[in-house]
């Protein structure tokens, strides 16, 4: 006969440690900026974007993973927009601002030197703004050299005003002159393209978020010439861009229709020639699921190969009240010293179902082997918990964070 | 070499905790504590059905309307496919979410049951061992009854021989000097368990629910060998050992000896391994080895307890090292 002894609250713990939790002084909504420093003086500080205003960036002072301290919260300039993403790489940290609107300001990036991590000193702002913009929803810095980014452009005409992300790489190594070198978008979504417009997705399948262009764009020194794009109702995009003033596409793998659209990061495994690509579910009811994150085959990178998912999370099986659990973010083996590199275990976040943990050893049949789910904050505006992002050190100290309230999760794995 | 460096000997598998002990040892007692800790939250209990027994429900919290029935008979012999069967559907519907998600399960055993079967049950069976982790066994041992029943059932010796930990209840029944006679008994008998004592049937639930993932160090049992045969040892190799010198020595073992080779479990430090490789083996089943991802202390020597029955420590260590040997040459 069997009894199972069921847990006495809401927090959903497998094969994770939880080692603290801050409420970032009750501004704990956070977008998918994260990034750490060892500053000079040995401190290691976790640099957090937020989801919305009023908040712009979070200093977290994690030398003790058990004992996070604020060290510095900074402002947005006005509440019409976002930071969302932000990228540290050395002594300078990038910061993405995205207007609710287009046509707004400000709207781009800024430079930040953080050598005192209290006190950050602006050096430059790049402007993304323009009469089709919104600036830069996401950034990639990671070998302080070139900022790759999701950004429109003053002078980008999207034939659609939902494409109006596109892949823009600029030189920032004179970080007080940042400058434009090379810039792409898919073929056939700006004004004055000689291709036809691409064929939209229905609107019932994909939602009102809808649209053709570019989320995360990461660069790996294992292929410096190679960009890895989530293209949202595109797919993923792997583009050459040995030429970075005219970056070339090498392959496109779309499951949409019949999935539901908006892939989100490509995460590229080089020693086991595998792809991880995310999409991100954008309905709080549950109606675009399942969004998965893919195992794809990229020996040959022209004609990547889906071969496996990784397990869907239940909404029903960890009696969770939410329905929005389908993907978004993923830890990226972000390069750089002080990230976590890995190519057995990924993790992921996957909103109202908290973060997931998977072995991948075998490629063909991913397995489920840990998760945290924490209970909603009780200023939760949706009512449930929503972990947004996932970072871990090179400690294996994973940090994990909510767009609900819920502030920063630092957490151990146990397997 | 052997795949995933895990943290832990475990790594994501579902752990498993075999709870053993002669009949009115205290084990429902036990568990009923263990249930009742906020460190027990999410544990599936298995147990028999055991007619002659008779579970108390009432001890027991039932969590969930499912239940699974094993049927009449003991774990050991007539069960194990039960139990098997017991396992992977609780995992399933943990996944399909009919079951709360647990995160450990104990396995109470009758007390009539013969320990090692289960304990191959998990380590060999291909069908348990990819999900399920046997993070260790627990005896419970009445203090006052103990010698009694240890004379007349052979069961009760084999319980606490092949045991990681032993609790030792009802010690309110006995004098402190039977106590200690009862605790040097047990320590006679299985020199590499750590025995616990519970007072009113309760004990730190981390004495057996947490296991470290190496065996404790521990001083070899005094005076003559058990009439049994039974003995503990451990094996200590100071320097890193090829892999495929001591997967040899150890099948040349169980060729000669392996129904007497009733648990071997430890770590062993392998050439071109920077953590330890955790092994364990039940008579002739072997878990596959798994390596983690650093040492839980200073001590970089492999370290194995052998649990055997009518073999000495040095007919053991001569056989690893001359296999070795003609291997490596």
């Amino acid at each position: 006969m069997t009894f199972i002894n069921d847990f006495p609250d809401q927090m959903r713990i497998w094969n994770f440690r939880l080692l603290a939790h801050h409420e970032l002084n009750g501004f704990g909504s956070l977008g998918e900026g994260m990034s750490i420093q060892v500053a000079r003086d040995g401190r290691r500080i976790l640099w957090l974007a937020h989801w919305g205003a009023p908040k712009n960036f979070t200093g977290v002072d994690v030398s003790d993973p058990r004992k996070p301290q604020v060290i510095i919260q900074t402002e947005l300039p006005q509440a019409q927009m976002r930071s969302n993403s932000l990228e540290v790489s050395g002594e300078i940290m990038a910061v993405a601002y995205q207007t609710d609107k287009r046509g707004e300001k400000p709207a781009g990036f800024d430079l930040f030197d953080i050598a005192a991590p209290e006190r950050p000193r602006l050096i430059s702002h790049f402007d993304a703004s323009g009469a089709h913009s919104r600036g830069v929803h996401q950034l990639w810095f990671c070998d302080g050299c070139y900022v790759h980014m999701a950004s429109g452009a003053p002078d980008y005409v999207p034939r659609n005003p939902r494409d109006d992300q596109c892949y823009r790489i600029i030189d920032v190594r004179n970080a007080s002159k940042p400058v434009e070198v090379g810039r792409w978008w898919l073929p056939g979504t700006a004004e004055g393209d000689s291709e036809p417009a691409p064929e939209r997705h229905p609107p019932e399948l994909v939602g009102r978020m809808s649209g053709f262009r570019a989320h995360n764009t990461n660069v790996y020194p294992e292929r410096p010439d190679r960009a890895y794009v989530g293209y949202i109702d595109a797919g993923m995009i792997i583009l050459d861009i040995g030429d970075m003033s005219a970056p070339r596409m090498v392959s496109r793998w779309d499951n949409s229709p019949p999935f539901h659209g908006f892939t989100h990061t490509v995460l590229p495994l080089f020693k086991r020639n595998l792809l991880i690509v995310t999409d991100e579910t954008t309905t709080q009811d549950g109606s675009d699921l399942p969004k998965l994150m893919w195992v794809l085959d990229g020996r040959d990178e022209r004609n990547p190969v889906p071969i496996a998912t990784l397990p869907a999370p239940s909404a029903d099986a960890l009696r969770l009240p939410g329905r929005r659990v389908g993907a978004h973010n993923i830890h990226e083996n972000t390069p750089g010293p002080y990230t976590w590199k890995s190519d057995q275990v990924i993790l992921g976040t996957f909103f109202n179902a908290g973060l997931r943990a998977f072995d991948i050893s075998n490629p063909y049949q991913p397995k489920e082997i840990g998760y945290f789910v924490p209970p909603a904050s009780p200023q939760s505006p949706t009512g449930f918990t929503s972990i947004n992002d996932v970072l871990v050190d090179e400690r294996q100290v994973v940090y994990s964070v909510d767009r609900e309230r819920g502030g920063l999760f630092v957490l151990e794995m146990a397997f | 070499m052997f795949g995933r460096r895990l943290r832990h000997p475990g790594g994501a598998r579902m752990p498993v905790i075999v709870v053993t002990g002669f009949l009115g040892a205290g084990k429902t007692s036990l568990i009923r504590s263990l249930l009742e800790s906020p460190q027990g939250a999410g544990t599936a209990i298995i147990v028999n059905e055991l007619g002659e027994i008779g579970i108390d429900q009432a001890l027991l919290r039932p969590g969930s309307d499912e239940t699974i029935l094993l049927g009449n008979g003991c774990l050991c012999c007539r069960m194990a496919n039960d139990l098997r069967e017991t396992c992977a559907t609780l995992l399933r519907e943990r996944a399909q979410g009919s079951v709360p998600p647990f995160e450990r399960i104990i396995v109470e055993t009758s007390g009539l049951a013969e320990p090692t079967p289960i304990l191959q049950t998990f380590i060999a069976e291909r069908a348990l061992r990819d999900d399920f982790h046997l993070r260790g066994m627990v005896a419970v041992v009445d203090a006052a009854s103990f010698e009694s029943t240890l004379a007349r059932f052979p069961e009760c010796l084999r319980q606490v021989a092949l045991a990681d930990r032993i609790v030792v209840s009802k010690t309110d029944l006995i004098a402190p000097d039977a106590l200690a006679h009862v605790l040097a008994k047990l320590h006679e008998l299985n020199p590499a368990a750590r025995a616990g004592v519970a007072v009113e049937g309760r004990i730190a639930p981390k004495f057996v629910l947490e296991f470290e993932p190496s065996p404790p160090r521990f001083a070899p049992a005094a005076g003559p060998r058990h009439p049994s045969g039974i003995e503990t040892f451990a094996l200590v190799l100071d320097a890193p050992v090829q892999w495929s010198g001591l997967s040899q020595a150890l099948t040349t073992l169980i060729a000669l000896r392996g129904p007497d080779l009733l648990r071997v479990k430890g770590l062993v430090n392998v050439q071109g391994c920077p953590g330890p490789v955790v092994l364990h083996l039940v008579q002739h089943l072997v878990h596959p080895p798994v390596e983690l991802q650093a040492w839980p202390d200073a001590d970089r020597r492999s370290r194995l307890v052998f649990i055997v029955r009518d073999m000495t420590a040095s007919t053991v260590r001569n056989v690893i090292v001359a296999v070795q040997e003609a291997v490596s040459r």
